[in-house]
């Protein structure tokens, strides 16, 4: 079974890995980060979204021992000493979520878009968001999350979640 | 006078979130039992076939898999599954299976790798048998598909108001249309799944299960694996959607729970996508043959309409979903006479259950084309058709003549709201001018009722825990509604607690006895009624703990301002914290109560809904452009989550408006089994939704709260159809089916040009 190395959430681990096995079922099975969700494994929904070496992929579409050396972060990696991510709390405050099983995808894509992309409108919010599926919210307090994270990010201090 | 802040009513975010935003929601899939077996199906490839043979041998060898279960070696596989009407599915289909995605053979391994590779090496021989995908045609009882009750069609109702068919020689004009709904696949993002674990030296059985009732699936897992209920466990952990398909039964729960307990193992199953499409129920597939009399000046006479739901393979809920259309055929319009025969038929299609809006929107859906179809027929504007026709606030109580009376709103006052927020002779000029430069505007205009609660019960427990919290605990599951953040901001106003201080429990048996569960918009209609009953059973019992404390005469005690003192002398008093620290010092049980909340009597919210869509006459694709609803909620115990319901719901339905259908071939394959042949409706599709409220509290429960659940989705196949037509007014497009998909939209304008 090959080795490999992967950084999650500033952590470094060395894990065997079958060959077959998808980063996504690594991380929820053998790292026991279930907070990545898998919607349809067929790539679409975009609940399994993670930040590798600090762009968003679909852990479900991505083989682990690919993954090798990568640093990666989830969900799980958002909040830094209690302190929750200003996206994650602006998901809270606009509620953006009902039963929660998209978000963590949400929060993964939308951390990186407004660190790309810091003073976004509403239809480049929605542009950037048409990667993940909700069934429950209809998007529009998602979109008013990210719309309030922004302004409280270009406000505040520095939000960069790479790991070194 | 008590002068506590009112929790009810507030704009509160959710208590629940905190825990979902860090990655820390515990859904099914993320248990993991000690030396847990997984779970993967072979599932039949036929819509209708014989089994002939399966052979096993092959994958039971496979290294990893610890056992390959069929029908034929154990003999429990082949009962029906409990809770299930006249045609029980086997837990595992035995000689014939009925639908493709019908569980042939179980197989358990170490984990779903190994089971699935196990699942691929099951070898089953199959004899295909007629299929049958059409209600019309399967009525016809040329091919019996479950030939012990003798018919396909399992259920026929019919149901006559006033003077029934004959009103309609009464009428100046009958308009006649069939009207069709295509089947939708509600597909929640969590696909369903359970674990089960089993303890063999008290025999009890303990099941996380992503299900919408927790009571209900104990009583049938108690069935199943033949304990007593009480041995029985059931928990729903957090659930990532329903929308009504985890609420009953299925094989998948009768096959964990019976092999974790025959094998004395933990067992698993989370299903997949792909299981989703194929095997979680269905909805909306309907036909009508609809004829609406009216007089001259579009005055309603008569409703006749003859209907075909596709059931699919078993009955699952669908008779209720064909019942509940019946009931909502009148809409929010006054009808006087009416006739409706409801034929709910077996085709081999995955089975039908109530879906979100559950009849509701099929009911809206007919009589809202109607009467566009009948105002264009008959040369009047489709506004004025329906304000002539709304029922009126001084008609109430309204009996509509299908077993509902409405009681409360003011439903033309709303509709002109609408209008007045639309601006209707502004947009007709604007699609005018943009119609001039090659671009197509439709507005579309619906009203519904929302029929909620109605039957049962749904209770509250209440414990004062020692820190001086109090632990509400209801069996009405959620499954992201923010029951948590409700329930609590009713209870804290009752208690005159600080909200942080109450701590909901939802979903899990061994917290409360009995439930009923969370469907058809009714968590805060009846667990909302009975938190307040439970929390002043709480404050009755806790006044004579206090008398006692105080040394004083109960009827002296009084609660105020969460304070308990005795009438006349302020300065004694005591909190519920106080009351607490008292009861853990004597030892004794914890202060609780517990009351149920039954009631038969429904609520009726109400909507006026309008969609201004832009349709591209090149691509048939249609944009929303503008959404807008004035709506009665009831009394609102958080406005935040009741919009995210209305919205949530208004965006699902827009779905099944213009992109979700389940195609099926001849031979009952289904064709769209993907997100990608599957379309969800994503963010850029999604318009922002504008909600005006005018809220008529419901006379019907204490609280006067109303259903909100399915308030957004009941108009959606009906306003948009009606807005696309409206695009194409001058060339007088008619559409018939929903959704309008960019196909179906360009085959009705190829047919109106060749007409
Ligand atoms: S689970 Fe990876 S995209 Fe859906
Ligand atoms: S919150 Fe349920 S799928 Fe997005």
């Amino acid at each position: 079974m090959p080795n490999i190395t992967l950084t999650v959430n500033g952590t470094q681990h060395h894990l065997d890995v079958e060959p077959r096995w998808l980063l996504a079922d690594v991380l929820r099975e053998q790292l026991n980060l279930t907070g990545t969700h898998l919607g349809c494994e067929q790539g679409v929904c975009g609940a399994c979204t993670i930040l590798l070496n600090g762009r968003p992929a679909r852990s479900c579409l991505t083989l682990a021992v690919t993954a090798d050396g990568a640093d990666i972060v989830t969900v799980e990696g958002l909040a830094k000493d209690g302190e929750l991510h200003p996206v994650q709390e602006a998901f809270w405050q606009e509620h953006a979520l009902q039963c929660g099983f998209c978000t963590p995808g949400f929060l993964m894509t939308s951390v990186h878009f407004l660190n790309e992309n810091p003073n976004p409108t509403r239809p480049e919010i929605r542009e950037a968001l048409s990667g993940n599926l909700c069934r429950c919210t209809g998007y529009q307090h998602i979109v008013n999350a990210v719309e309030r994270a922004a302004e409280t990010m270009r406000k505040g201090a520095n939000h960069a979640i790479s790991q070194d | 006078m008590a002068v506590h802040e009112s929790w009810i009513g507030k704009a509160l975010p959710r208590v629940e979130d905190r825990a979902l935003i860090q990655g820390q929601g515990q859904y099914v899939s993320d248990i993991r039992f000690d030396g847990q077996w997984v779970m993967a199906l072979v599932r039949s490839p036929h819509a209708h076939a014989r089994i002939t043979r399966i052979d096993t041998e092959a994958a039971a060898a496979l290294e990893g898999v610890r056992a390959v279960i069929t029908a034929r070696d154990m003999e429990a596989m082949r009962r029906g599954l409990p809770e299930s009407g006249p045609v029980a599915p086997p837990a595992l289909a035995y000689e014939e299976v009925f639908y493709v995605g019908e569980p042939v053979a179980a197989v358990l391994a170490d984990n779903r790798y190994l089971a699935e590779d196990g699942a691929d090496l099951v070898q089953v021989h199959y004899e295909p048998l007629p299929v049958l995908t059409s209600a019309e045609q399967a009525a016809k009882d040329e091919v019996i598909l479950h030939p012990s009750i003798g018919s396909n069609v399992f259920d026929a109702f019919h149901i006559t108001s006033g003077d029934g068919r004959e009103a309609l020689k009464q009428a100046d004009h009958i308009i006649r249309a069939t009207l069709q709904m295509g089947r939708v696949s509600p597909q929640p993002m969590e696909p369903r799944a359970i674990a089960a674990s089993y303890n063999p030296v008290d025999q009890t059985l303990v099941v996380y299960h992503a299900t919408q009732s927790v009571h209900r699936a104990q009583e049938r897992i108690a069935e199943i694996t033949g304990l007593d209920k009480d041995h029985v466990r059931v928990i729903a952990p957090e659930v990532g959607g329903g929308f009504g398909v985890k609420n009953g039964s299925y094989p998948e729960e009768a096959l964990v729970t019976y092999l974790a307990k025959h094998f004395k193992r933990p067992i698993k199953w989370a299903g997949d996508r792909f299981e989703e499409f194929l095997s979680t129920s269905q909805e909306r597939e309907q036909t009508h043959h609809v004829e609406l009399g009216l007089n001259k000046d579009g005055t309603i006479v008569a409703l006749v309409d003859t209907y075909y739901q596709d059931n699919g393979a078993y009955p699952g809920g669908g008779a209720m979903v064909s019942r509940n259309t019946a009931r909502n055929l009148p809409g929010p319009y006054r009808i006087p006479h009416m006739h409706i025969d409801g034929y709910t038929v077996f085709t081999n299609k995955v089975m039908q259950r109530p879906y979100r809006g559950a009849g509701r929107p099929q009911g809206h859906y007919i009589i809202e084309r109607m009467l566009d179809r009948a105002a264009d027929e008959l040369g009047l504007d489709r506004v004025d058709i329906r304000m002539k026709n709304l029922i009126r606030p001084d008609e109430f109580p309204h009996r509509t003549g299908t077993d509902s009376v409405y009681d409360s709103g003011d439903y033309p006052a709303d509709f002109s709201d609408l209008l007045e927020l639309i601006d209707v002779p502004a947009f007709r000029r604007r699609q005018q001018e943009e119609r001039q430069k090659g671009i197509r505007l439709g507005l579309g205009l619906s009203n519904c009722v929302e029929i909620s609660a109605g039957f049962g019960f749904e209770g509250v427990r209440l414990t004062l825990m020692e820190d001086g919290r109090v632990m509400l605990a209801t069996g009405a599951t959620g499954q992201g509604q923010g029951h948590r953040t409700a329930l609590a901001q009713i209870a804290a106003d009752a208690l005159q607690l600080p909200v942080e201080r109450i701590v909901v429990m939802e979903g899990d048996t061994a917290r409360i006895d009995k439930g009923i569960g969370t469907f058809g918009s009714r968590t805060i209609i009846m667990a909302g009624n009975a938190a307040t009953m439970a929390s002043e059973g709480l404050v009755a019992k806790a006044k004579e703990m206090a008398a006692t404390l105080l040394e004083a005469a109960v009827d002296d005690v009084v609660f105020s301002e969460g304070q308990f003192s005795v009438q006349g002398v302020p300065s004694v008093s005591m909190d519920w914290t106080a009351l607490a620290e008292r009861v853990a010092q004597t030892g004794e049980t914890p202060l609780s109560h517990e009351d149920v909340f039954s009631s038969g009597v429904a609520t009726y919210g109400f909507g006026s809904h309008a969609a201004i869509v832009r349709v591209d006459e090149k691509t048939g694709e249609t944009r929303i452009e503008r959404y807008v609803i004035v709506h009665d909620t009831g009394k609102v115990v958080n406005p935040l989550l009741a919009n995210g319901q209305v919205i949530g719901g208004t965006v699902q339905g827009l779905g099944s408006a213009l992109y979700e259908e389940m195609i099926f071939n001849e031979d009952g394959q289904p064709l769209t089994t993907s997100f990608l042949d599957y379309r969800l409706p994503g963010a850029t599709e999604s318009p922002d939704i504008e909600i005006h409220h005018r809220d008529y509290p419901a006379p019907g429960n204490p609280a006067g709260y109303k259903g909100v659940g399915e308030a957004g989705i009941i108009p959606s196949q009906a306003i948009i159809l009606s807005a696309v037509e409206d695009a194409f007014n001058d060339r007088g497009l008619k559409l018939d089916f929903a959704p309008v998909t960019p196909a179906r939209l360009f085959q009705a304008l190829t047919r109106e040009e060749t007409k």
